[in-house]
């Protein structure tokens, strides 16, 4: 038996005694994809967070990689921190990390730009009051680690970002 | 018709040799392989100004920049097949290790090699670790010699292990599968795969890491000793003064005194990315190829060396090429880690092959350096006028198993033990000893964490029980320029400790402080507010440093730095602060340049003098954050004026058709070099560029400067004329590739600092926290903190909050929630993780950027540059007095004193629910 997954729009097909490997070390070991971190390897921290959508769910949802073993992604797309950016174009919560200096070692940044990106594409479609991001924020990325910059950079972006998007809807 | 010189690119070589015992080795720094840094005018709007982070879209998108990003297969010219390495770690320092017992392991999973420590060859087992910190002794004890390290970094077999986490034995799996399988076997359950003697075996002596430091000064009765006032006879009077400070004592018996004791845990710096790296020791050629992130590359290529470069070395070298990478964070962590030896002496054992060793978290935990528990007592007597007028102290930190930095870091404590306060009386002790703990590091605060909690605390005590108003007992000991410090150094910087007293004494947060306090009572809520202020010290005694600036000939900037940015912003405020020299900023850093201080010419040989234009006192030392601001952003515009100089100048002149030009004549804009006297058109930089290689200019300059209290400088002959620098090194490279040549250097002035003082520089801080505590479970939580910084110029904003910002959280975490224990119930039994060892989450901080009432808050005030034209090392001096601050607000919010860190909830709970 095999199964498949795809990770930044390119499907593998997979052994079925892959089935016990963790998400995070297929990317890293398999696939060369380095750009999602390990840091706790407990799903703690969250540095490793990368973007799945199973089946015919709606919205995306933030996994842990480091803790998922691929027989639970069977049939899943998943996008990476490498899968992000199309044709070198940054994503808009990219940009604004960027511009606001947002991370600084820079290790956790994958984990909260896939976190955001998860946040923001529900956010695009969801029925929210501009007074309810400072609460949605923190639960979109509250409990990821950053041991470098105290968060404040990371919540000033995350919040202009989602701002313009609820601004731009009609 | 002037001929063309032709070439492109200014050249930085990346090429030294390193003494060796054998004989010497040439030391190789390649660039991260395929970093994808862009070019810097796509990012920097105006020169000197900083739009984005220069290593800022690497990160963002994911790239390789770490050392655990990369594998043999990345490597180009390696072999793709790879080894993995493990180490296994002792469990127990009270009976002899025998040898492994891998019975339970399938054939699988065995690895193909195991290695005991008796096995190893003595320099391998032990290296000898050269001692390059510059710190306080300097001048009294010659520990830049080589020491032999106390402890072996494996155990040899029929000896206890000296530390818990010591490794007993190292294991090489052939494949990541056999690895990976043995690892999630043998993973907490270390008593089954080691064996040990049953009988007890001989426990060691007590040992107290050498130097210990006593710091005695007395200034009063129209006398005046301490440290560094007395360099002739300070050893032999100094217990003449500390009897002297106890009579005066035991004659003025109205003084109030105040006896304080404090303790502190062992905190882990838990940066993000736990070590790994790859070496590969290339047979052929003898060389040892090294993949790292590290914060100290100059230490760790140097303790490599020592390893595998004597005439009997197993591993016989001819080259080290070192790809230095990002650090996946540091704070002081990874500075003088034992993991690049660890990692070199895996790669001894590859036959061949790379071998990667990586620690996951549980590893990390449990072997690296940590920032040391400390135990400290004291006494404090202030007289009837709020006066302070002695302070004894005694510190004494766990160093753990090995020496590593921390005599040091408790020197440096000792140094700090006066807070921010002129104290004319002083005796202070200062020690690290050796336990069976996890070493101790270099961690952010070098000791001030734990001697700023000490005074801070102290001093809150004494307002507290006299009824004084805190922020006034502090405004009437502070010190200031022209003052000195415990060591006796002088103080020759302003500090402006009262301008910034006086922000927070009007900040709503205190001033506020009473109606706040009501009005979280009106909730049932329980607040209190707390002060507290240091000045903690950045650099050393005496701080070599080396930086590189190039021009290609399309105009392109390169700078290249001995710095390594830990994600502190060092690469991006570096390459920014030539724009306003060049025209242009930087369109390419390259960090942790280890080998460009051996083409200066520059020798750094004990016993040189500053008359011989060859030699400096200090070639240069570890990386540390706090070096960036003054430090090496000096050197690299000294370097990048030299270049203006010497490539710009004479081609505006030579353009604009002028016999003479200086450089006050001109000026950019937009990129452009103008004459001010007007009458001649703007010159684009990158035209500028191509006229300097085509008539063969000059296309880098690589700049050596030393640091003790003043910059070294001297006089350099730059087109024709003497000019003077603030340097004690120049070595040009022409456009057509020859140098880098030497420039003789003239009338130098050796720096103006007393090495015996310590500390030159200072960066104040003042934090002022506001915080609730639950009664009922102990719980507390930052509503308010402000935090009054002088850090002098800042170069680049947005990276000066960002790391006030974090060294906020990173204290939070440290006085209220990470909690390491000792011995096998901490993180040495390998199994601790960030489930059980709480660091600040996004909750636990004060987001919001400006204070209303009701809403939580952290403010950041910077005190205005007010001429000053340098800036100030920033990374620990906001944090080491947010513990105090927030000890002295629980005081207010219960009226209980807590003075053992971290201060838990179980803590709270036991002293107000007793």
């Amino acid at each position: 038996m095999s199964f498949t997954l795809t990770i930044n729009g390119t499907t593998h097909q997979l052994e079925d005694d892959q089935s016990t490997v963790k998400l995070l070390d297929y990317l890293h070991d398999t696939r060369n994809l380095t750009g999602t971190k390990l840091c706790c390897g407990i799903g703690v921290c969250r540095a490793c967070t990368v973007s799945v959508q199973k089946g015919p769910n709606r919205f995306a949802e933030p996994v842990i990689a480091c803790s998922t073993p691929l027989a639970t992604l069977k049939g899943a797309r998943i996008t990476t921190i490498e899968g992000v950016a199309v044709d070198g174009n940054l994503s808009a919560i990219q940009t604004a990390f960027l511009d606001n200096f947002a991370f600084q070692c820079g290790y956790c940044t994958p984990g909260f730009v896939m976190a955001a990106e998860v946040f923001l594409s529900w956010l695009a479609v969801a029925d929210v009051a501009a007074d309810d991001l400072d609460a949605l924020i923190e639960n979109a990325i509250g409990d990821h680690i950053c041991r470098c910059t105290g968060y404040v950079r990371y919540a000033q972006a995350l919040h202009k970002v989602a701002l313009e998007m609820l601004e731009a809807k009609p | 018709m002037t001929p063309d010189f032709g070439g492109q690119r200014a050249e930085i070589s990346r090429r030294t040799l390193l003494k060796t015992g054998a004989g010497s080795l040439l030391l190789t720094v390649l660039a991260i392989p395929d970093i994808a840094i862009p070019a810097t005018h796509e990012l920097q709007e105006l020169a000197g100004q900083a739009k984005r982070r220069i290593d800022g879209l690497a990160k963002v998108t994911g790239q390789k920049v770490y050392a655990r990003d990369f594998n043999a297969r990345d490597m180009a010219g390696w072999p793709s097949q790879q080894k993995f390495a493990m180490f296994m770690r002792a469990t127990t320092t009270e009976h002899a290790f025998r040898e492994l017992d891998l019975s339970d392991l399938r054939k699988d999973e065995l690895p193909e090699r195991i290695v005991y420590g008796d096995q190893m060859h003595k320099t391998q087992r032990a290296p000898l670790i050269m001692g390059r910190r510059d710190l306080l002794l300097d001048s009294r004890d010659d520990f830049d010699q080589p020491k032999g390290m106390l402890y072996d970094l494996v155990v040899k077999r029929g000896h206890a292990p000296d530390f818990l986490g010591q490794a007993v034995a190292l294991l090489i799996f052939a494949s990541k599968p056999a690895y990976d399988s043995a690892r999630k076997k043998m993973q907490f359950r270390d008593s089954d795969f080691q064996v040990y003697d049953s009988a007890p075996a001989p426990q060691p002596d007590a040992v107290t890491y050498s130097p210990t430091t006593r710091f005695v000064r007395y200034d009063a009765d129209g006398q005046a000793f301490s440290y560094a006032q007395n360099p002739d006879d300070y050893d032999e009077l100094e217990p003449v003064f500390a009897d002297a400070i106890d009579l005066y004592l035991d004659e003025n018996p109205q003084l109030i005194r105040h006896d304080y004791t404090s303790d502190m845990r062992t905190m882990d710096p838990m940066f993000m990315e736990p070590e790994s790296g790859i070496a590969w020791y290339e047979r052929d050629n003898r060389n040892l190829h090294l993949v790292l992130g590290t914060q100290s590359p100059d230490g760790d290529v140097l303790g490599i060396s020592q390893m595998y470069g004597s005439t009997d070395s197993p591993l016989p070298l001819s080259n080290i090429t070192l790809t230095p990478c990002y650090p996946g964070g540091g704070f002081g962590g990874r500075d003088s880690s034992p993991f690049s030896l660890m990692l070199a002496l895996a790669a001894a054992y590859g036959d061949g092959a790379p071998v990667r060793l990586s620690y996951d978290r549980f590893e990390q935990f449990r072997v690296g350096l940590k920032r040391h528990a400390c135990a400290l007592s004291g006494m404090l007597a202030v007289d009837a006028d709020q006066k302070i007028r002695v302070n004894k102290m005694q510190l004494e930190f766990d160093g753990g198993g090995r020496k590593n930095l921390s005599p040091y870091v408790a020197q440096l404590a000792a140094l700090c033990s006066s807070g921010a306060y002129d104290v004319p009386m002083a005796d202070v002790a200062a020690k690290a000893v050796h336990s069976i703990n996890i070493p101790g590091g270099s961690q952010r605060g070098f000791g001030g964490p734990q001697a700023y909690f000490a005074i801070e605390t102290a001093l809150d005590d004494i307002a507290a029980q006299m009824g004084w108003d805190p922020i006034a007992l502090r405004l009437n000991n502070i010190v200031d320029q022209g003052d000195r410090t415990v060591s006796g150094g002088a103080i020759n910087q302003s500090l402006r400790l009262k301008e910034m007293l006086q922000h927070a004494q009007t900040n709503p947060v205190w001033a506020d402080r009473a109606a706040i306090k009501a009005d979280y009572a009106a909730r049932g809520l329980t607040y209190g507010t707390g002060l507290a202020m240091s000045m903690q010290a950045y650099g050393t005694s005496g701080d070599g440093v080396v930086a590189a600036v190039s021009m290609d000939r399309d105009g392109v900037i390169r700078v290249a730095s001995d710095a390594v940015d830990m994600g502190n912003g060092s690469a991006t405020t570096l390459s920014v602060v030539v724009g306003p020299y060049l025209g242009r900023n930087a369109d390419s850093i390259e960090m942790g340049g280890y080998t460009l201080f051996t083409q200066t010419g520059l020798s750094d040989e004990k016993g040189g003098s500053w008359s011989d234009p060859g030699w400096t006192a200090k070639g240069v030392g570890s990386s540390s954050a706090c070096l960036t601001a003054l430090h090496q952003v000096h050197v690299v515009q000294q370097a990048a004026r030299a270049l203006f100089l010497l490539a710009i100048l004479p081609q505006a002149a030579e353009i604009w058709g002028l016999d003479s030009l200086e450089e006050d004549q001109t000026k950019w804009v937009d990129g452009q070099l103008t004459y001010l006297p007007g009458g001649k058109p703007p010159l684009p930089q990158a035209d500028l560029a191509e006229a300097n290689f085509t008539r063969g200019g000059t296309s880098s300059v690589l700049a050596h400067g030393f640091y003790q209290g003043s910059w070294t400088s001297a006089d350099f002959p730059i087109n024709g004329t003497l000019t003077r620098l603030e340097l004690d090194g120049l070595a040009v490279t022409s456009a057509l590739g020859f140098g880098p040549t030497p420039v003789r250097r003239r009338n130098t002035v050796a720096p103006a600092g007393n090495p015996r003082d310590g500390r030159y520089v200072w960066a104040p801080a003042v934090n002022l926290i506001g915080l609730t505590v639950d009664k009922t479970s102990g719980r507390v939580q930052i509503e308010n903190a402000v935090t009054v910084l002088n850090a002098g110029k800042v170069h680049v904003p947005e990276l000066v909050s960002g790391q006030a910002q974090g060294g906020l959280a990173m204290a939070i975490g440290y006085t209220l929630s990470e909690d390491l224990p000792p011995g096998m119930d901490g993180p040495a039994s390998g199994n601790w993780n960030l489930n059980r060892y709480h660091v600040p989450h996004f909750a636990d901080v004060p987001l919001n950027q400006s204070y209303s009432a009701g809403r939580r808050s952290q403010q950041l005030v910077l005190l205005p540059a007010d001429g000053e034209t340098t800036g100030r090392g920033i990374a620990e001096s906001v944090m080491v007095s947010v513990a105090p601050a927030i000890s002295n607000a629980l005081r207010d919010a219960l009226g209980v004193r807590f003075q053992s860190l971290p201060i838990t909830p179980a803590k709270i709970k036991a002293e107000i629910n007793p």
